[in-house]
């Protein structure tokens, strides 16, 4: 079986810097995927790729086999600043992919409902973003890339704006909403313990140039729920995966400095 | 209620008793202080004036014409405007070549060629629609231009990360983003659109509030002088008004 989306050999340049070099990854349909590595490693610029927001300096990306060739509905991306749309309400923005694609019909009108309820909105489709604290955004912005029923999603450090507390409910909704569509997610994230209770696998990358470091796969028992962080099994993944970036996270610290 | 009452109180009571204060000293000076007719009207002069202007039809001629002349010049400037900017918003090359006439022409105070449009065209009305239109035209053009180009970065990757093509990325994100600018930019030319119909009415014209005002001038009329005024700072602020509302109800999403 072919597995949902295999990356080959992917590289990417800018210019004079190289972001990404020689990627590799296969992954299974329903499977959740973490990227974790220091700022400057490329992560949200690899999920670009993936997206067809960007486009590969060499290698590819292929989903169900077929290379991507720009944005397309069998991915929902789900951006790290919320980026609604400040004049429409949440049920508009919601279904802002949907209507792109030619079909806002009662239909998607209706699923578009079911997964604003899916998120914790109900009730909130007529406000406006501004009405809403930074955790609601974020279940807009979710919302809206499950609107377009993507077999993928793709997630940019959704929730690294808000509060540790709110970013904790955020992810075991996110688990609770996984476990029902099971689509298949590639999550960009800089905390290691997000990215250890979410995932199967996590892809831990080194920067300069940005590259695979090592692939840990998670085998925590599942549903987790949020005590499973204070277990001896969790620490421990979140400690070999530490060690594995401390060194260039220091070194990603010291240049922001200067 | 009270809490109602008490929010009218703070934010007009003192506006409010402002306006009258002001009123009241101006009457009193006319009065009692400079008491010559020939220099100043009491509000109370000039209320009459109105009055009898309008009972006489004559008002109603001169906001006729400046009302025509303002609304021909300030819709064609807008929608050239609009088109302009959307223009030089989406072409590089429309850009470089509108943009060294229009920052020149902004700064300069092109009222001054009112004298040499109405040499040009007569003293008829299109010689002010064209001032109008020359004053309103560059603030529409500089605002639409800027708000499509502040265009947020990342609403447009958002909306391009489903696919949509650059024209949904028009319809769906740069348009309604610009709208807020557009709005201040058509805001800002009610009061530049004012200034060219009276000044340019002042040069020279058969009828029009600038041509009662100066008509009034040469025959020391001061209540129908200041008549002239008052009917145009109404109008002004009436204008500003509707578009403060315009902009509460199409753009909600800038307040607060």
């Amino acid at each position: 079986m072919t597995p949902k989306v295999t990356i080959r050999g992917l590289s990417k340049r800018f210019g004079a810097l190289e972001a990404l070099r020689d990627i590799n990854l296969e992954a299974g349909r329903g499977a959740f995927i973490s990227v974790v590595g220091p700022s400057g490693c490329g992560k949200t610029t690899f999920l670009r790729i993936v997206a067809g927001l960007e486009p590969a300096s060499s290698g590819e990306v292929l989903i169900d086999g077929r290379p991507v060739r720009g944005p397309g509905g069998d991915r929902g991306f789900v951006f790290q600043s919320d980026n609604l749309l400040p004049w429409r309400t949440v049920l508009a923005n919601a279904m802002i992919g949907p209507e792109v694609a030619g079909r806002s019909g009662p239909q998607e009108r209706r699923r578009t409902l079911d997964l604003l309820k899916l998120v914790g909105l109900e009730g909130f489709e007529g406000y406006f973003p501004r009405q809403l604290s930074g955790g609601m955004r974020q279940r807009v912005n979710l919302a809206r890339a499950l609107a377009i029923d993507p077999e993928i999603l793709l997630m940019d450090e959704p929730f690294s704006s808000l509060d540790a507390q709110t970013r904790e409910i955020m992810q075991t909704e996110l688990m609770r909403i996984w476990e029902q569509g099971r689509k298949t997610v590639l999550f960009v994230t800089h905390q290691i313990d997000e990215a250890v209770f979410l995932s199967d696998r996590v892809l831990v990358l080194a920067r300069r140039p940005g590259r695979l470091q090592e692939s840990v796969e998670i085998a925590l028992p599942r549903p987790r729920a949020l005590a499973i962080k204070r277990t001896p099994e969790f620490v421990r993944y979140v400690d070999h995966i530490w060690r594995l970036i401390e060194d260039d996270v220091r070194a990603s610290v010291i240049e922001e400095k200067v | 209620m009270t809490s109602f009452v008490q929010a009218v109180r703070r934010n007009y009571l003192a506006g409010t008793l402002s306006v009258l204060g002001g009123l009241l000293i101006w009457e009193l000076l006319s009065r009692y202080l400079v008491a010559n007719a020939l220099f100043l009207a009491a509000p109370s002069q000039v209320f009459a004036a109105i009055v009898a202007l309008a009972r006489s039809g004559e008002l109603w001629r001169h906001v006729g014409i400046s009302a025509l002349e303002f609304a021909l010049g300030y819709v064609i400037a807008s929608i050239l405007g609009i088109l302009l900017g959307l223009g030089m918003a989406s072409s590089e090359r429309i850009k470089q070549i509108a943009q060294p006439w229009i920052s020149g022409l902004y700064a300069t105070p092109t009222i001054a060629l009112a004298p040499l449009f109405i040499l040009w065209f007569g003293i008829g009305i299109w010689s002010k629609v064209l001032v109008v239109i020359l004053l309103v035209l560059f603030p529409v053009t500089i605002n639409t231009e800027a708000g499509l180009r502040t265009t947020s970065e990342r609403l447009t990757e958002m909306l391009r990360s489903f696919g949509a093509s650059p024209r949904q990325i028009f319809f769906k994100v740069s348009l309604p983003s610009a709208l807020p600018f557009i709005l201040a930019g058509l805001k800002l030319g009610i009061g530049r659109g004012l200034i060219a119909v009276v000044v340019a009415e002042l040069f020279g014209s058969r009828a029009g509030l600038g041509r009662l005002i100066s008509q009034s001038a040469d025959a020391f009329n001061m209540p129908e002088l200041f008549a002239g005024v008052v009917v145009l700072a109404v109008a002004g602020i009436l204008m500003t008004a509707g578009f403060t509302w315009l902009e509460k109800t199409l753009v909600p999403w800038t307040k607060d």
